[in-house]
């Protein structure tokens, strides 16, 4: 009797600290859902979800908060994959958070910049060179297209330029092979 | 006769065949559109402006990139538009290209010739000669043969692929019957610029004239002539080298790792002309054949004529036409003639247009299977690409498929799986490319945020640096002031005891 409550407490003691030392050791640092849906997202940051960004956007969704059809850079396709990841119904894009528009980068006209620096602070990705009363431009290979510098633009010289599929990166389409 | 084969591929008779394939000087074209971004590489930047007068063999752009590659007037005149036009492409997106219009004189640039015989220069010479000269795959990949030669570096083995697999085009059987000599010049050349101890000729045995001309120019004991069996695909180089050696590239790995630099006949000619005649790439051999024209020949054409100009001479019909640059299987279908001759243009269908055949749905015959050259599943490939299931298809070897089109030759239901396949990858380079640049803004994105959050922290320390000094500096002063009060005290009781003292 004494024996077998002896064997008991003991391997009780040594699973204990196991398990004990494998939560510390193993700990998740934040949800795992959260990274996961946010890969899902175009990194556009563009705000349009209503949240300053796609990794808070994330984690409203993981939370319940939001829901999946908030994200126009997405389109359609990124909110089906956002109902496929989170096992729900798949929402038709909302509207009210404006439209999907085809890819493109914006530029300035450095003929007009004054060097004000608004654009270079709206920027979520610090795409823009620039300094005070200097002309400003902007890195194309890293503008993520979100629009976010025009309306600060007190001259109105940034315009975007939509980008058309060049020699290395044309698609054919699916459909017209289909149809022989 | 070589002694190894590779597994599938098709045996297709040249449906359009001549006596003797011929080569006819085509005319100076009356403007030339020239083509500035080659299908390997990146474009080519205009060294010359609009109104510009040049002179055939000068170059007019240039490249500074990794494989770069230089562009030559091809007739002399003057510059009269630098723009986008459309290029003999699937997609059909415009390519920027300089357009001259000719003067008819044909006067040429004053090139500057090397004054020592090749064998007296420096393989990097020679390269460098090849490279000036503009010249890239003349069989239809546009590879930068200067890159090529120079990733070759220490090759044992020159293998010149006159195969001309593709059924129809009869450019290179043209050539070597014309120009044996200087092919096999041009081959001296190009083993001194690699280091190639052995050259090999391969040529497939349904053109014997082109063979025995070789043999009777060729006096040569390092470079042999092989013929092969004739089999579509026999001319990809890695199924070449299986072909003529025995040696298997495996997928991802490069000929010029295993000792071997694959060089086409047109190339070779190209090189002889650049070298030995010091003449840049600004014409090649293009054949014009197809059920519209009377009489398939091969022309050699300046760069940048426009096909109209070339077909005309093989008497099309005047029915509708269905045209396609490059070969029956591998060439690509273009709208209209309008478009003009480039560096990798071997071949011009003219074809008596046709209504496509119906594409039915696959049955699972897996004949394709049986006659892939890549040993692949096409039909298990089809699903995959189909569905857009990307990351499926390169678990099924993708990236090995040639694109050669024997899938689509033999499908009884007419599915163009090569386009499929075309298609799946490019597909996949779009993911690749989109993956990467999202990967790029969310870092941005984090370090934007851990930037401004580091730099409110910064603010907040420092202001509360600032405090604590102020803080300070006022106890200071209070002290001192309180010193200046004590003795100033203290002067006044002094001041006031000696009053005192006195009354």
């Amino acid at each position: 009797m004494i024996e077998s409550v002896v064997i008991f407490s003991a391997l009780t003691l040594i699973l204990g600290l196991i398990l004990g030392y494998a939560a510390i050791r193993f700990k998740v640092e934040g949800n795992p859902l959260v990274d996961q849906i946010d890969s899902i997202l175009p990194q556009t940051q563009c705000g349009q979800c209503d949240y300053p960004g796609c990794r808070p956007y994330a984690e409203a969704l993981a939370k319940g908060e939001a829901q999946i059809n908030q994200c126009p850079p997405g389109g359609q396709e990124g909110a089906d994959a956002l109902a496929e990841l989170l096992d729900v119904e798949t929402l038709e894009l909302n509207a009210e958070h404006g439209e999907t528009k085809p890819d493109h980068v914006v530029y300035v006209d450095e003929k007009l910049c004054i060097g004000c620096t608004l654009c270079i602070q709206a920027c979520p990705v610090d795409a823009f060179v620039g300094s005070s009363k200097v002309m400003t431009t902007v890195i194309a290979k890293e503008c993520t297209g979100c629009d976010l510098c025009i309306p600060v633009c007190p001259v109105d010289c940034i315009y975007t330029n939509e980008l058309k599929p060049t020699l290395g990166t044309y698609v054919p389409d699916l459909k017209e092979l289909a149809r022989g | 006769m070589a002694n190894y084969t590779f597994k599938g591929g098709i045996h297709i008779p040249n449906p359009y065949p001549v006596e003797r394939p011929e080569i006819k000087q085509a005319p100076l074209p009356e403007q030339a559109v020239l083509l500035l971004q080659q299908r390997v590489g990146g474009e080519a930047k205009p060294c010359v402006e609009i109104g510009e007068r040049v002179l055939t063999g000068q170059i007019i752009a240039q490249t500074t990139g990794s494989l770069p590659t230089n562009v030559h007037a091809s007739i002399s005149g003057v510059i009269s538009a630098i723009e986008k036009r459309p290029i003999p492409h699937p997609s059909g997106i415009d390519a920027m290209c300089i357009v001259i219009d000719s003067d008819g004189k044909d006067e040429w640039a004053n090139i500057k010739r090397c004054d020592k015989d090749f064998l007296n220069c420096s393989a990097e010479e020679v390269t460098q000669q090849i490279r000036e000269a503009g010249i890239v795959g003349m069989g239809g990949a546009g590879f930068p043969t200067h890159a090529k030669i120079t990733n070759a570096e220490g090759a044992h083995t020159l293998i010149v692929n006159a195969t001309e697999c593709e059924p129809g085009i009869m450019c290179d059987d043209s050539l070597m019957q014309e120009y044996p000599r200087e092919i096999v010049r041009g081959i001296e050349v190009l083993m001194h610029a690699c280091g190639a101890k052995k050259a090999i000729i391969a040529i497939e045995d349904d053109k014997p004239e082109a063979l025995n001309s070789l043999l009777m120019y060729n006096f040569n004991d390092r470079i042999s002539v092989e013929q092969i069996p004739t089999k579509y695909t026999s001319g990809a180089e890695k199924l070449l080298i299986k072909t003529l050696l025995g040696v298997e590239i495996p997928p991802g790995a490069y000929a010029s790792e295993h000792g071997i630099l694959c060089q086409n006949v047109g190339t070779v000619k190209a090189i002889y002309d650049a070298v030995i005649d010091s003449k840049p790439l600004i014409s090649r051999v293009v054949t014009v054949t197809g059920s519209a024209v009377k009489s398939p020949r091969n022309y050699e054409a300046r760069l940048g004529t426009s096909f109209a100009t070339v077909v005309k001479y093989s008497e099309p019909n005047d029915q509708e036409h269905h045209i396609r640059m490059g070969g029956m299987m591998m060439g690509v279908d273009i709208p209209n003639p309008d478009y003009s001759i480039c560096k990798i243009t071997n071949c011009i269908f003219v074809n008596n247009k046709e209504s496509k055949p119906v594409v039915k749905e696959c049955i699972r015959c897996s004949s394709c299977a049986t006659v892939c050259p890549a040993n692949l599943l096409p039909q298990q490939l089809y699903w995959h690409a189909k569905s857009e299931n990307i990351k499926k298809a390169l678990d099924y070897h993708l990236m090995d498929c040639i694109e050669c089109g024997c899938c689509n030759y033999v499908c009884p239901s007419n599915i163009p799986l090569a386009e499929y396949f075309t298609f799946a990858k490019a597909l996949d380079r779009k993911l690749k490319f989109e993956e990467q640049k999202t990967d790029q803004s969310r870092e941005r994105f984090e370090f934007r945020e851990y930037r401004l959050e580091r730099n409110k922290k910064e603010r907040a320390e420092m202001m509360a640096a600032k405090k604590k000094a102020l803080k300070e500096k006022m106890a200071k002063d209070k002290e001192k002031n309180q010193e200046q009060e004590d003795k100033i005290a203290q002067a006044m009781a002094r001041v006031k005891k000696s009053k005192e003292d006195n009354a």
